[in-house]
């Protein structure tokens, strides 16, 4: 091993040089949620399972025709996910409730992407393929996807699905919050406009929620006191009101902290402008010339390779 | 009994008849409703945020009864709603029989306008109109006020269908591409033209008081008392 | 201390190579399985699970593994102790091999393969996955850089390519001259780059899970995992070059390098034991010693990862005696590196939960194949280069 003193200082002048220009501090986590994000309201106790907005999705989106579209008897049977065919899926709940006449009442769910206002996928994704945009929409860019399944893995609703069986270009496949559609003034998402009952109301996030405390206020006794997405890691832009515990229709228990925030800032303190990187490499570079002074000479005709 | 069957959907002939005979005869009362159906009325902004209870004792004291009910009944199809979607075939909603079984108008005349020379009753469509509207975002479209509306109250009451055909039409084709009936048909022709797609329906229809009733028709004319009436007894029928 | 490193020049075509061709023949069939019939067609994973023992095992278990190579590299040459030079070799070998086999790894799990560069055109600065595929790529090429030196060692001078390549002898012995000179001198800080290179993705790999709060069972989820990934990497190093070197050795039937293994696990006690110590205090810091005894597997694999892949190797560290005796050496590097590995696998896979679907997940037959292929690979890839490479110490034979 062999480092002239010489080379030495120069190199480690223009490290400590670009470690001391390092702008002062390293941000604190910020939210990069867009200012006013389009929404929407899902209102489990309006929600009368007609499968609709799983029609809707399909044909707005060219996706295959939905299972048993025209029939609700078995579909309910099994708990489905949100697939590499479908972008959304009701699923039916019994959690107890009965009505007048002793039968029980179902709480239908549907779900689809919720467009989380800091999304941990759009943090993960390698390549940044993930992009939340103005309207809100977590938008997926097939060009830049290389097929990691990171957001998979960091997705807290379990929502990207991927074409598995696809072996050259598989996608990711989820809700796309038919951005394209709600850019444009007064269009509305596939699902949003078919829904019969408007389970579904679409807005402004901000407005949203002004509507869904209005209801939790105004219907005492109906609601679980609580807007599912209000506050969940950090806000969705798809919120849920529901008469029955959100656990029971399969939305999880989830922190108020936006996922991305711990590794987000880990990864910011650490290596903004590489200052630790530059750091370590300075101090190794010191030990270097510190413990092999001696060897130099010796070191010099001896073995070079075998790093 | 294949010939009793023929004969009793005779009934059905004027709805084909209206197809096949071009407009030899109009119902006028589904007239009104379809005109009635495309008018849009002006949006009401504000109204009076009575609760149910004051609502009724309202509409009792303005004298609201059976009687207002001019319309018999209705089409919902409202282009409000069809200038976003047109999946299904319009509602006929009759008005007066839901009005005469649930005996209390604050059911559906929930509100009222705020605006005092406004009537105590207004169509749906006046305060519900396109969904998602930002200045209101409180208020559901049209679509979700109906369907919340009759689905709510049909469950509560366990009467009335709940799901999309009960009410909507399915989409029907155009039968004068699906049937070829000579010129004149004969009601035999017609029904059996019918029968040959819908003989499910055909056997229904011998389970139902159509068929089988047995007794006064208080309805029709010369019949009224006649016991000895009915279509399950009437030759007309055994034909 | 004077040593020399040269080729084995032993027969290369053993029954274990045998062996090793028939698991790399497989993975081979089902690595085209994947490349015709798609991922899902070789492979258990669903939208629930959608990284199993590909990345869990070859990429995670691989780039730990490979700590080898930075750590020795940073002992010999970084602080001096030219002591244990003898063991940097087969060390970066591993690592070479390690962090192409993990490239490998990778490009047959993601989705994508063919765009696979374009990371380096896409950046997104929040991703901790983007910064381990940046990490990972320079360091592989600091790795090859590294490598060069051997190479040039071997054929400086005798180049002498078959058929008509022979035309280029000239040329590629003078690219070898020109490079090893040149690399002579700026050495160092390939050096330097590929510790600081491996400190920053060992760690990184850690924080790869910290974005799924809700998914990695809170045994394993702590805002250290970063820090737990680099000192288990780090304590991992010595252990991988003891288990390797002491296979090596006696498939080769060398001298047991003892007097250069036994010291270097000295060193382990203490980085063993930092990993111990906040692997133990995180634990009891954030409470989450009350799952311990709830009997699921995760908390089993938990308490074996923790107690035979930490405790004792530690504890047998400890002991002179164990130290000294080439088997006790082995088998406490070996439950070291069991550790480490169970570990990445208990971080990937085991620990993790998918809050709403099934949870059950394990590897489908092919998926295993081409693990194991992939491994069989190396390590005949690992015999290839030893075979004709300055690599392993020459020694006096003990037939």
């Amino acid at each position: 091993m062999h480092i002239t003193r010489r080379n030495f200082f120069r190199f480690m002048g223009a490290a400590g040089a670009s470690v001391a220009v390092r702008p002062p501090s390293v941000h604190a986590w910020q939210s990069q949620a867009p200012p006013d994000p389009f929404g929407c309201l899902v209102d489990l106790t309006r929600c009368v399972g007609c499968r609709k907005c799983e029609e809707a999705c399909a044909k707005v989106n060219d996706l295959p025709e939905p299972e048993r579209v025209n029939c609700q008897c078995t579909i309910f049977e099994k708990d489905r996910r949100p697939d590499d065919t479908s972008y959304t899926v009701i699923n039916r709940y019994y959690t107890g409730t009965v009505d007048v006449f002793d039968k029980p009442v179902p709480t239908y769910a549907k779900v689809q992407c919720m467009h989380c206002q800091d999304p941990a996928c759009v943090s993960a994704c390698i390549v940044g393929a993930l992009t939340k945009d103005d309207t809100g929409a977590v938008h997926y860019d097939v060009s830049k996807c290389i097929g990691c399944r990171y957001c998979m893995v960091a997705c807290p609703f379990e929502i990207p699905a991927y074409e598995y069986y696809d072996p050259i270009t598989p996608r990711v496949m989820k809700c796309t919050f038919c951005q394209e559609r709600i850019s444009k003034k007064g269009g509305l998402p596939g699902c949003a406009g078919i829904c019969p009952t408007e389970a579904l109301t679409f807005g402004r996030r901000q407005t949203l929620l002004g509507v869904a405390r209005k209801r939790l206020k105004e219907n005492p006794g109906s609601y679980i006191q609580h807007i599912y997405g209000e506050k969940e890691v950090g806000g969705t832009s798809w919120m849920y009101l529901s008469s029955v515990p959100f656990e029971e229709v399969n939305l999880p228990l989830l922190p108020d902290t936006p996922s991305p925030k711990l590794s987000e800032t880990i990864q910011h303190s650490l290596f903004s402008y590489l200052w630790s990187p530059v750091l370590l490499f300075g101090v190794l570079g010191a030990c270097m010339a510190r413990f092999n002074r001696g060897n130099d000479q010796k070191q010099n005709n001896a073995d070079k390779g075998g790093a | 009994m294949m010939i009793k069957k023929i004969v009793c959907l005779v009934g059905l002939i004027p709805l084909l008849a209206g197809v096949c005979t071009a407009r030899a005869w109009q119902a006028t009362d589904q007239e009104r409703a379809r005109e009635r159906a495309k008018e849009v009325v002006p949006f009401v902004k504000e109204y009076q945020d009575d609760c149910q209870i004051s609502r009724r004792i309202c509409l009792m004291d303005a004298g609201v009864s059976l009687d207002d009910v001019k319309e018999v009944y209705f089409l919902l199809d409202s282009p409000i709603i069809k200038e976003r979607e047109d999946h299904y075939e319009p509602v006929r909603f009759a008005h007066k029989r839901h009005a005469a079984l649930v005996n209390d108008c604050s059911k559906c005349h929930h509100f009222r306008p705020r605006d005092e020379n406004a009537l105590e009753t207004t169509r749906c469509s006046a305060c519900h109109q396109d969904s998602f509207n930002p200045d209101h975002p409180e208020r559901i479209g049209l679509k979700a006020a109906y369907h919340q509306q009759c689905m709510e109250c049909h469950q509560q009451e366990a009467k009335g269908p709940v799901d999309c055909t009960g009410c909507h039409l399915k989409h029907v084709p155009d039968h004068k591409e699906l049937v070829k009936l000579p010129d004149n048909p004969d009601p035999i022709q017609v029904t059996k033209a019918c029968l040959e797609c819908h003989d499910t329906q055909g056997e229904d229809m011998l389970k139902t008081a159509h068929w089988l009733w047995r007794g006064p028709s208080p309805y029709t004319t010369g019949h009224r008392k006649d016991i000895l009436h009915g279509k399950g007894t009437t030759a007309l029928n055994n034909f | 201390m004077e040593h020399k490193a040269g080729p084995m020049n032993r027969p290369l075509w053993t029954p274990g190579v045998l062996v090793m061709l028939v698991f790399m023949f497989a993975g081979a069939l089902a690595i085209i399985a994947r490349f015709t019939g798609g991922i899902g067609y070789v492979t258990n994973l669903t939208n629930a699970r959608p990284w199993g023992i590909w990345v869990g095992i070859d990429v995670a278990t691989g780039v730990a593994l490979a700590a080898g190579g930075f750590t020795t590299a940073a002992l010999a040459h970084i602080f001096g102790r030219h002591y244990y030079e003898p063991v940097t070799r087969p060390a970066l070998l591993t690592a070479v091999l390690g962090y192409t086999f993990v490239v490998l790894g990778l490009l047959v799990d993601i989705g994508r393969s063919w765009a696979i560069w374009k990371p380096m055109f896409h950046w997104n600065l929040n991703s901790v996955l983007f910064e381990v595929a940046m990490c990972v790529m320079i360091y592989l090429t600091v790795l090859y850089i590294e490598f060069v030196p051997i190479v040039a060692e071997q054929f400086k001078g005798r180049v002498n390519l078959p058929g008509l390549l022979s035309k280029l002898n000239n040329l590629v012995d003078k690219v070898l001259q020109v490079a090893d000179r040149i690399l002579g001198k700026v050495m160092w800080i390939f050096i330097i780059l590929g510790v600081v290179l491996s400190c920053m993705h060992q760690s990184s790999l850690g924080s790869l899970m910290l974005v799924a709060p809700t998914k990695l069972h809170p045994l394993w989820y702590t805002p250290l995992l970063p820090l737990l990934f680099l000192t288990s990497a780090i304590a991992v190093g010595y252990p991988m070059v003891v288990f390797e070197t002491t296979l090596a050795t006696a498939s080769f039937r060398l001298n047991s390098e003892m007097h250069i293994l036994a010291p270097l696990t000295r060193i382990t006690i203490y980085l063993l034991g930092i990993y111990m110590l906040l692997k133990l205090g995180d634990m009891l810091v954030r409470g989450t010693w009350v799952y311990l005894l709830d009997g699921t597997y995760q908390t089993n694999a938990f308490i074996v990862e923790v107690l035979f892949g930490v405790m004792l190797p530690w504890a047998m560290l400890l002991c002179k005696t164990i130290r000294h005796s080439s088997k006790g050496l082995f088998t406490a590097a070996a439950l070291v590196v069991g550790g480490v590995v169970m570990n990445r696998i208990n971080v990937f896979i085991v620990g993790y939960r998918s809050p709403l679907s099934e949870n059950g997940y394990f590897p489908a037959p092919s998926e295993i194949l081409v693990t194991l292929g992939l491994i069989a690979a190396l390590m005949f890839i690992y015999r290839v280069v030893v075979t004709y490479l300055p690599v392993l110490q020459e020694s006096k034979e003990v037939s």
